[in-house]
């Protein structure tokens, strides 16, 4: 029997996935978007992008809009790299 | 999600996924503002062209084309200002943007630097504006810019084929079709409506 593939820890948590998920599917977004998308507050939501931050997953660019400031998140090549080895041990455990 | 280290089983997490990407959807604001801002524009500027050269007698008509700065200037501004307060950029809306201004720089050049060779250039220009209206169309997943896109191929053949009053014509009826009609149906959508992402 071929033994599970270990799920990805940092990813394998509700609002961190949500995050990668939004991010796998748009160019960039920003903090007020996933905010939005995600249902989380902002204290929680910038923890966890902190975290994915720290990871490599994510990059963060700071800017200063029109009159506010301006948090732009977007995935990195290794964040793409882990998603896509999520969602394939995912299909794995679940056997689909 | 309240919870910043909630986990969860493989089913919720695959419904995370999928109800996190159905969320991401391009926005087609902007698209309907640059096609009725250029659609008007264009239209306003080849229909003067015609009836001051064909029924005013004035030879160097095409000065009135010098008009289309000021739409350049326009819908630079509006474009920059809007996309600002993008709160997300698909990867749909990346390639709309960047076909409409590969677009932009093939006409710059074609303008300064072949227009003593091509004479007329209504139906280069139809031909060339039907590649970035179509792949639009398609990003879009909107149906009245594709069949925009091959109205202009065909009225560039009309400016190719037609005599002196039918080529005339046909590049104000090309901005009725591929830019007039979508732009409106567009807009009859509202800024609330939106478009599945590519």
């Amino acid at each position: 029997m071929t033994p599970f593939r270990e799920l990805d820890p940092l990813l394998h948590s509700q609002l961190r996935l949500a995050i990668m998920s939004i991010l796998i599917s748009v160019d960039s977004a920003d903090f007020i978007y996933l905010r939005e998308k995600t249902d989380a507050t902002a204290g929680n939501l910038s923890v966890q992008i902190g975290k994915l931050k720290e990871a490599g997953y994510i990059s963060v660019k700071k800017s200063f809009g029109e009159s506010y400031p301006q948090t732009m998140c977007r995935i990195t090549d290794l964040g793409r790299q882990r998603f896509a080895e999520y969602v394939a041990a995912l299909k794995d455990y679940l056997r689909v | 999600m309240e919870n910043e280290e909630k986990l969860m089983t493989g089913e919720e997490s695959l419904r995370v996924i999928s109800d996190m990407i159905s969320k991401t959807r391009v926005s087609v604001t902007q698209a309907s503002f640059h096609l009725l801002l250029w659609g008007w524009l264009i239209f306003a500027c080849s229909l003067s062209e015609f009836l001051l050269w064909k029924y005013a007698g004035w030879a160097d008509s095409w000065y009135v084309w010098f008009a289309v700065i000021a739409g350049v200037v326009a819908s630079f501004a509006y474009g920059f200002a809007k996309g600002k307060r993008e709160r997300i950029f698909t990867y749909g809306t990346k390639i709309y943007v960047w076909t409409w201004i590969a677009f932009f720089w093939a006409s710059v050049i074609f303008f300064i630097v072949f227009p003593l060779e091509t004479g007329d250039v209504a139906k280069y220009m139809l031909l060339m504006a039907g590649i970035p209206l179509l792949i639009s169309g398609v990003v879009l997943n909107f149906r009245p810019m594709m069949l925009g896109a091959a109205a202009f191929w065909l009225l560039a053949l009309v400016a190719h084929f037609g005599g002196d009053t039918v080529s005339g014509l046909a590049m104000p009826a090309a901005m009725i079709i591929g830019y007039l009609i979508p732009g409106y149906l567009l807009r009859k959508r509202g800024s609330h409506d939106t478009f599945q992402g590519a």
